[in-house]
This record gives C-alpha cells, structure tokens and sequence, in this order.
C-alpha cells in the first residue's frame, strides 16, 4: 500500500474512530437504559448456546421458546403486556454462561431466564441467580441430586427415564452386559452411577465405562474397544456433536443395532437429522416425548413448529419442555400479577399445570420438578421414534435418587427450607430445598 | 489383544492420511510463502459446506472434491489480493490478520447456514468395508481417504518439481529480487499459491465431511493439527508433511489404544515439543528446503 | 587550513540541537495525567454507577489488560511473539480459584456432605487429595500462584532461547505448550474441575479490591517502564531490533530474553491470580491458546511496543464486544475481526502507536513500525537461512 494512501486512510479511520468512540458509545450505553425503562413488555431472557459444540441441540430449545413466546403474545401475551425474549448466546462454554447470565439479571433485568442445557452450564449460572435471587427455569434432563430455590426444573430425572429404562433393556431387550460411554463431565458421571446401582439392583453387568472429552469426534479407538470387550448393549451418554460422529463411526465399523445396540437417554431426532437416519435406525433412546408422540396437541404442536422453522424441522423432548415451560412461565405470572421474583418461585409456578404435547404436565409443589410421562423410542428409517413402550401415568419427580440417597429429599413447603431461605443470600450459599430425613 | 492393536494400527493409517490431507494446504501456504495463516481450519470448513451444498443439490463426494477445490480457492484468491499481498514483509501480523480473516469467515457462514451441524453423506459406492485383520471391518471410506492422501501428495510434488509452475514457484521462494529480474511475476506466483494451497484446503473439508461433523466451528482443530504436522516435520519439505502426519497420526492412534483419546492427544503433543527442542525446524526442516 | 580539532563538529552544532537530546523523562507528564483521569475513572465507579454488571467487567477487563502487558513486554520490546501466554495466566488463576474453593468447600459442605470441592467428590475422591492441602492456606496459594509460573517461564525461557529458537517456531511451540495445558486440565477434571472449570466460590468483586487491581495495574505499568526505559530496556530492544549485532557486542542475548520472559510470566500469573479472585470461575479457556491468540490481538490493536497500548487496546476491543453483542447481536464479530484485519494492514502499530507516530512524525521522526518490522523480517530470514555449521547470516535479507 502506498504511502500516500496508507495516510489518507489513516487520517479518515482516525476521524471515523473518533467519531465512533463518541457517538457509539454513549448510544448503546442510552439505547440500554431505555430499554431497560421500556415497562409495556415482560423481558424474559434466553440462554441458550446458538454456536459450539452443543448448539446442534441448544438451538432448538431456543427456537421452541420462541414459537411459545410469539403464540402467548398473538393471544394477548400477559397482563396485557408482549413478552419480549431477551436473546444471549453463550457459544456451548460454561464461562460464558455465567457472565451471560450476569448481564441478563444485572443489566437487562429480565423477569426469568429459560435456559441451559449441560449440567456444567447450569452449575455455573446457578450461584448468579441464587445470588441475585433470579428464576431459572431449566428445561433438560439432568442427574438430578439438585434442587435450588431459584431453579424449576422441567426436564426429566432418573427415576423418570433410566427407573424404567434399564430394567426394559435388561429384560425386554435381554441385553445384560452394559457397555458405558459418555462425556467427560458431572452429568454421565452421576448417570452412570446411577445405571451402574441399578444393574446392581436388575442384575446386569458393566463391561466397561469410558469417558470422552466434550467436542471431541474421534471414536474409533472407543469403537474398536466396544468390539473387543464382549459386551451386547452400548449405554451412552455422549452429548452435542459426539453423538453425531459416534453413530457415524460406529454404523462405519459395520456394527449394527441387532449386534450391540446403543442406548440412551440423550439423543433427538435432532441429531438424527444431523447424522442422518441410517446411522441411527435400531437404536434406542428413552425419553419423555417423542415428535411421533400421538396426541391432538402434539399433532399441532408440530404442525406449528414446522410452520416457523421449515417442513424439515424435528422436534425433541428437550425442546417440548422448553416449549411448556414457556408457559408455564406465563401462567405464573399472570396468576401471581407480577414479576417479582419470590411471588413467582413461592406462588406462581409451584402446581402449574398445563397440556403439554406428551401430555398432562404439573410442577410439583414441594420439590419444584415437573411430573412427566416416560417413554421409550427406536428409531427408524424416516429419523423419527417407534414408541415401543409408555408409562401408564405420569410419574412424580424424586430429585434426590432413593437407591443411592436414601436420606435426602427436597421439599420446599418444609418449615426448615422456608427458615433457611428467610435468610439473606450469605456465602453459606443457602438456597437449596434439600432436607435429611 | 494383538489383533486389537494390528487393527488400531491399520486404522491409524486413515488418521495418518486425515492429517496428511488437512496440512498439506497449509504446507503450501505456510512452507512456501511463509505466511502464517491462522485461517486454515475455516478453509477446511468453508470446503465441507461447499461439500454440504453440493450433497444437497444431488451431487455426491467425487463431485464435491472438484467443486469445493474451486470455490475455495477462489477464496483464498480474494484474501490474498484484499489482505496478504500487503503483509508478505511481516509474518508475525499475518497471524492476526488471518485471524480476523478467520473469525469473519465463521460468523459468515454461521448467517448464511444457521449453527447447526450439517449432515454430508459418503457416497454409496464407499460405504460398508472389507474384512481384515481383526474383527472389525475397515471401512471402504477410511481406505478411500488414504487414496486421496496419496493421491494429492503425488499431485503437490508433480506440480512443485516436475511442471514449469512449480519451478517458478520455487525460484520465487529462493529469491525474489532476481525471479523478477528474470521475467517471473511474483505478485501472480504468490496469488497461486495461496490459491492452490486454499484449494487444498478445500478439498480436506470435502472430504473430510462425510466422516465428521460439519458446523461452524469445526475448524480449529484442524488448523491446530495441520500446525503440529508441519512443525514436527518441518516446514516447507513435502517429506515432512508425511512424516510428521505418520509419527502424529499413528503415536495417537495407539496411545489412545492403550490410554484414553485424552491421554493419547496430551502424550503426542508432549512428543513433539520434546521432539522440537532437540530439532527445532523439524526432522525435515534442516536438510530440505523448497 | 588548521587542522580540524576533536570536537570542533560539536561546536558547529547549534544550542537548539543539543537540547533536542534530551533522555526522555521516566513518566512523561501526559502520561501522568492520563493514568490519574483513567484510574479515578475506573475507581469511583461503584459510588457513580450502580450496575453490578459492568463493576465486574471493569474488574475483568483490568486483569486482561494486564495480561495484555505481559504479552507487550515479550513481544513490542524483545521480539518475541509467545502465542502460550495463557499458560502462565491459568497456572495462576487456578492455584488461586483451587485455593478459594477449598476454603469455600471446608466451611461449606457440598450437596453431598463432603467438606472438599464438589468437582472433586462427583469424580470419585472420598477427600481432598494430599498435596492439595497445603493450598489450604490463600497465602501459599497466593505465593504459589506467583511463583509456579514464574519458575516454568523460566524453565521453557531456557530451553527455548537457549537453542535459538524464535519467531514463527516459536510461537507454534508456544501454542502447542498452552494446548497441552488446556488438556491436562480437561483430562484431570478430578483435581482441576476439567471442562467445567472451578465455579461456585465467592468472588471479590467489591469495590475495594477494584482498587486494589487498579494498583496493581499501575505498579505493573511502573515496573515495565522502568524496565524498558533502563539499560536493560535498551539492550533488549536491541535484540529485539537484530539479535546477532546484538551477540557480538558481547550481551548474552539468551539470558536477556530468558529474563524478560521470567517477568511477562510474572505479570501474567498476577494477572491470573487476580482474575480468579475476582470473577469467580476459571476453566481450561484460560489456559488455552485461543485466549493467549486473544491477548496477542488486544497488544496488536493497542499498540505493540507502547505501554499504554495494550490497556487501551484490551478495554477497546472487550468494550466493543461488549457493546456489539447487545446492539448487533450476530453481526458483531464480522465487526471484530475487520477491526483485526484493519489494524494489521492501516494502523499498523495500533492505536496508540499510530497517535504516537503522528506525533512523532510532527517532529519528523521514524513511525515505530519501521522499527520492528524490519527486526521481524530480518529474524524470520535468518530463521529459513542458516544451516547449523555454516557461516553466520548477514543482515541483508535474501529476498
């Protein structure tokens, strides 16, 4: 570049720096002040990861809380006020989670967050909202052992998904030697806990358990170790883009579903879509909901959802319990007339209902999880689930597991958690319902 | 067990051949023009998209390699007028300014295609695998990608040494002031260059694809193994991209055997900074020098 | 003619010139100002505004900019561009999070009953492992924090300058070296909360200890100054500017380099330190490349070489972002990276360099970028040309 020109543009960036420092600034700095005094709109924020390693899953519970949130507001939205989401995207790192979900609470001053999706996510943006006494509402599956006085959770526990699923495998399926694979973090460590005391209990086997690190996407090694060991079931609990190049590899190394199926409690159809069906047909997962689920308001829970995101678009359990919990939201605060953070935790959402696409949907009052239905899937070629067995009813959440803490419970209607809460957030850090019995 | 470590060791030879693929753009960009370019893993990923594309409008991977090598060497054509030709004099800013490149070209594609994964197919003529050793069969597509390895590596030697393209190149590369004195235009040497070794990187996404996942962030890994390779084998010596993929690609494969994937990684990059400190240019670097 | 006498070309030198030559002062007086406006900016934040969100990014950004100091030091004033800085800054911030996590975990029992670490029990361990009790004590910890990187700056100073290795392969070690840690510390999620990170510990973030990094930061701005502008400071832009010229005037171009780099490591540790106190979470990004890549860009855009550079540089690009992401939420990073690409080409010795250039070239001086670029080319030459057992390179370059 020459010298002339390389002067003229350095004179013009100086000026249009200048010009940039001064005006910028101070705009975004007002533009947020005045959003924040905007008060004809209900700011609920969303945090969920749009890129990185779990965006492939997170990114359909962000577009389910969308289409929730745009059907409450063509109704009327709530008090008579739009809710308008408050969009962050923490990229799949647990970081930054947990400044996003500072700056939601802080500086946007949303009235609840609908987010997260890994355990580690929740675990770091947890102590924010205890600390400033936000609502969290939590829409994934996790190993429970959790429950926090500014978290809901709507997303299944053990005893609603692995309680039935094990036994089935062990004994519908008659697969007996587990082969345990996940990701290296909390929740398939605690999972695999689980599984393993329950194979103890059902009388099965563990062969082996092997953790990989998340993002990663070689498998080979693992799969020629699956070969070798002599097991007949794979119970996996890889998450994000790990489950795509799992399948993948594992369909490649010609192992079938018939050999040594995979079982799981993680994947969708929509990292079927990803992988595509034939990787996956034969497999089992075991989830509350599928999009094959058939009732009259899943049928048009689908219908709508494709009519926003496009006829190819897949629905999961994960993201039909971002979808109600949407609503839930809503019908708490209309029932309590506020935003108030305490109205919402100790009357609003406690024992809201409502007609979710699995079915009929409660959060338990005491214990603040939500009663859901179990199911099991096998997937098939078109990418979708045979629903090959279902729960009878909807089954209650039991947040601390009972085979391996028998002397734990979580009730937020107990005199010594409603003591324990009375007091200020301290470093004590005593937000959490649990009880010894 | 010994049937266990043969097949590891067979199936190293397909990583072998993935690093081999994915350094090799990055060899002609770093080794022969000296620019460090942070930007290599979004070539890669731009070639997968391209490869997503074309999957989607019918066409399969063989149409693919072609196609992905074009459009993303045309990429790298622009970066090259718009952004290294001013900076060839300064390589330590090459790197910031390839990142920047980098982080345009991701958030780019994450409006154009949305940050889910995409799903590439192999072709079906490649899928299922043969028996070999062991009890496990190797995939066709694995050995397919050993193929392409051999094959682009005898491409990049045939265009450098035996073409008069290549001698050009290579006269540019020695010396720059007397190539111009003898009629050789360096501005268009570099431009293909960087064009040629974009492309390269291109055709890795393409086939890289099918067996991985395709997202937008797919490609730091990529540019951070293709960077091992080069160093370990020396920069800028054709022998040193296979060596340093072979040493690389096997020593994973088989400390991940025996440890875990996470142990094996840490162990192989243990490995070659040791390695780097007794030969700092790489076991290639000292003797060749293109 | 008279023979011309020693000293008579001084006396035909005017007054005006030789009061031109005039050692710089050690703070100069604009400096001074700035410093004083900024700190008192910064520091009486808390009782203007009332956001506790941006405290805690001023907090943050303090320590970034720190680490971006460190990263100026090795790199505007000796040359060497060290893409693993974040080793030193996560080693420092670990030692300290581990630290504050296990008091933490002692006074208050995890979920589970257990008075260690909850990352620790999940993983497998019944108790905190014995080496990690003397982390028990913060000051240890404090001192470890400080010391452990100092020492490894050290260690891989040695073997890498002493075998001559620098610029492009440099920084690829380098980067290779701040992978591996990232690694260890994913793989070892029993002793260092692997993937997760340490979370869930009380953070600092109160307006006192915003103070107290505020000193840090210009203690650490006094101490580079001084270093820079010492005797020291001379010979190591020396090195910086042709190594082998250097050698031969007999200073130990290996030690010099080592001894910088033992104090960027110093100043990253701190920097580290500080930043686990105060936001309350580290994870293995901390340690990685893609950070230590980050800090490169906050000293490239602010200005390599200057001092005041890599403060400004690392509150302008984190404030962008911080600014884009609400205002241009998926546009904002195109935003960034062209900033990237800008300075690289247009402003090339970043902001505060390039202000520092127009005022120099109102004295009609040399832009600060001739002056490093030409020592980089010159290294990365001598770098592809010399065979071990061969003659000496010279200084002209081959191409």
């Amino acid at each position: 570049m020459s010298t002339t020109r390389r002067r003229i543009l350095q004179s013009f960036s100086g000026g249009l720096a200048g010009i940039l420092a001064s005006g910028v600034a101070p705009y975004g700095f007002v533009r947020n002040i005045v959003k924040a005094a905007e008060s004809d709109t209900i700011k609920v924020g969303i945090l969920h990861s749009l890129s990185g390693t779990i965006a492939i899953i997170e990114t359909s519970l962000h577009n389910a809380e969308l289409l929730a949130i745009e059907e409450i507001n063509a109704k009327g939205g709530v008090l008579g006020k739009k809710i308008q989401p408050v969009v962050e995207d923490p990229q799949s790192l647990v970081q930054v989670f947990a400044e996003k979900a500072k700056k939601l609470l802080l500086a946007d001053k949303v009235a609840a967050v609908l987010g997260c999706y890994t355990s580690a996510s929740r675990q770091s943006v947890l102590p924010v909202f205890e600390e400033n006494n936000g609502v969290l509402l939590y829409p994934t599956l996790y190993e429970a052992q959790e429950c926090s006085k500014n978290c809901f959770y709507t997303g299944a526990v053990p005893n609603q998904q692995l309680d039935d699923f094990v036994p089935w495998i062990l004994n519908t399926l008659g697969r007996k030697k587990f082969y345990l694979i996940g990701a290296n973090y909390i929740y398939p460590k605690e999972t695999n806990r689980e599984v393993k005391a329950l194979l103890q209990k059902h009388g099965g086997t563990t062969v082996a358990e092997e953790y990989s690190p998340l993002g990663s996407t070689e498998f080979s090694t693992n799969i020629n170790k699956i070969a070798s060991s002599g097991c007949d079931v794979v119970f996996s609990d890889l998450v994000g883009d790990q489950i795509v190049a799992f399948y993948k590899q594992f369909r490649e190394f010609g192992i079938t579903a018939k050999d040594i199926p995979i079982c799981t409690p993680i994947t969708t159809e929509q990292e079927i879509a990803a992988m595509g069906p034939e990787n996956a047909v034969g497999h089992y997962t075991s989830f509350n909901y599928f999009q094959s689920v058939d009732t009259p308001q899943n049928k048009s829970f689908v219908e709508r959802y494709k009519a926003k995101y496009g006829k190819n678009a897949v629905t999961n359990a994960v993201m039909e319990a971002a979808y109600f919990q949407t609503y839930f939201l809503a019908q708490a605060i209309a029932k309590v007339k506020s935003t108030d953070a305490d109205a919402l935790i100790y009357e609003g959402l406690p024992g809201q209902e409502f007609q979710a696409p699995q079915g009929k949907v409660k959060i338990d009052e005491k214990n603040h999880h939500t009663w859901l239905w179990a199911r099991i899937g096998k997937a098939n070629e078109q990418g979708q689930f045979d629903v090959v067995w279902k729960s009878e009813d909807w089954i209650r959440p039991q947040p601390w597991v009972p085979y391996l803490y028998p002397n734990k419970n979580c009730d937020f209607t107990d005199k010594r958690v409603l003591e324990r809460l009375k007091k200020p957030w301290s470093q004590e850090k005593n937000r959490s319902g649990t009880i010894d019995s | 067990m010994l049937q266990s470590i043969i097949t590891q060791f067979l199936s190293g030879f397909s990583v072998v051949a993935i690093l081999v693929i994915s350094a090799l753009g990055l060899a002609i960009i770093f080794g022969v023009a000296g620019v460090i370019n942070m930007a290599h893993g979004e070539l890669i990923m731009v070639g997968a998209y391209t490869a997503a594309v074309v999957g989607k409008l019918g066409g399969n991977t063989f149409i693919a390699i072609p196609v992905a090598f074009v459009v993303v060497g045309l990429l790298g054509l622009i970066i090259e007028r718009g952004i290294i030709q001013w900076i060839y004099d300064r390589p330590l800013e090459t790197l910031l300014a390839t990142w920047g490149v980098g982080i345009i070209l991701q958030t780019v594609m994450k409006l154009i295609f949305g940050p889910e994964l995409y799903y590439v197919g192999a072709p079906k003529i490649l899928e299922g695998g043969f028996r070999m050793i062991g009890r496990l069969p190797f995939p066709w597509y694995r050995l397919f990608l050993i193929v392409i390895a051999i094959l682009l590596l005898a491409l990049v030697f045939y265009v450098i040494f035996k073409t008069n393209l290549g001698l050009k190149i290579r006269a540019v590369r020695r010396n720059r002031a007397i190539s111009g004195c003898l009629g050789i235009d360096a501005a268009r040497i570099d431009m293909t260059i960087f064009a040629f070794g974009s492309g390269l990187a291109g055709i890795a996404g393409a086939v890289l694809a099918p067996i991985k996942s395709v997202s937008t962030t797919m490609g730091f890994p990529y540019a951070v193994d293709s960077y091992m390779v080069l160093v370990l084998g020396g920069v800028g010596s054709l022998w040193g991209v296979l060596t340093g993929g072979a040493l690389i690609g096997e020593a994973e494969t088989i400390l991940s055997f025996i440890f875990n994937n996470v142990i094996g990684r840490l162990l192989v990059f243990l490995f070659i900074v040791i390695i780097i400190r007794v030969v700092p240019r790489g076991i290639f670097g000292y003797y060749e020098r293109r | 003619m008279p023979e011309p006498a020693v000293g008579d070309h001084l006396r035909s030198v005017g007054r005006s010139e030789r009061r031109r030559y005039r050692a710089p002062p050690f703070v100069p007086l604009w400096a001074l100002i700035g410093i004083a406006a900024v700190v008192a900016l910064i520091g009486t934040y808390p009782y203007y505004g009332s956001n506790a969100y941006v405290l805690s990014l001023l907090g943050k950004f303090l320590c970034f900019a720190i680490f971006a100091l460190s990263i100026d030091l090795i790199w505007g004033f000796a040359g060497i561009l060290s893409l693993g800085q974040a080793v030193y800054f996560g080693i420092g911030a670990y030692f300290v999070a581990l630290s504050l996590k296990i008091n933490y975990a002692l006074a208050h029992p995890t979920r589970y009953g257990g008075k260690f670490p909850d990352f620790m029990e999940w993983n497998g361990l019944t108790e905190l492992p014995q080496f990690m009790t003397p982390l028990i004590s913060t000051p240890f910890a404090v001192f470890c924090a400080l010391s452990v990187p100092t020492l490894l700056g050290l260690l891989f100073g040695v073997i890498t300058f002493k075998r001559n290795i620098y610029g492009v392969y440099c920084a690829v070690i380098t980067l290779a070296e701040a992978l591996i840690l990232q690694e260890i510390i994913i793989e070892y999620q029993a002793y260092t909360g692997g993937f997760n990170g340490i979370t869930d510990y009380s953070n600092y973030a109160t307006p006192g200890f915003l103070w107290f990094i505020l000193a840090v930061v210009v203690v650490f701005l006094l101490i580079a100054r001084a270093l820079t502008h010492s005797r020291v400071g001379t010979v190591l832009k020396s090195i910086r500017d042709n190594d082998v010229r250097a050698e031969f005037m007999g200073y130990n171009v290996a030690n010099y380099r080592i001894f910088v780099f033992c104090v960027s490591a110093f100043m990253a540790a701190a920097a580290g330190a500080l930043y686990a106190a105060w936001v309350g979470i580290v994870s293995f990004l901390d340690a990685g490349p893609v950070f230590s890549i980050e800090g490169v860009i906050w000293t490239a855009v602010g200005g390599r070489g200057t001092l005041i550079g890599p403060v400004i540089g690392t509150f302008l690009v984190k404030g962008a972002e911080f600014f884009l992401s609400g205002v241009l939420a998926s546009w904002w990073q195109i935003i960034v990276g062209g900033l990237f690409i800008f300075v690289v080409l247009v402003l090339r010795d970043g902001i505060v360099g390039s202000i520092g250039n127009w005022i120099r070239k109102l004295k009609k001086g040399a832009t600060l970028h001739q002056l490093i670029e030409e020592s980089d080319q010159k290294a990365h030459d001598r770098q592809l040309e010399w065979r071990p057992g061969g003659p000496p390179p010279t200084d002209e370059p081959v191409r």
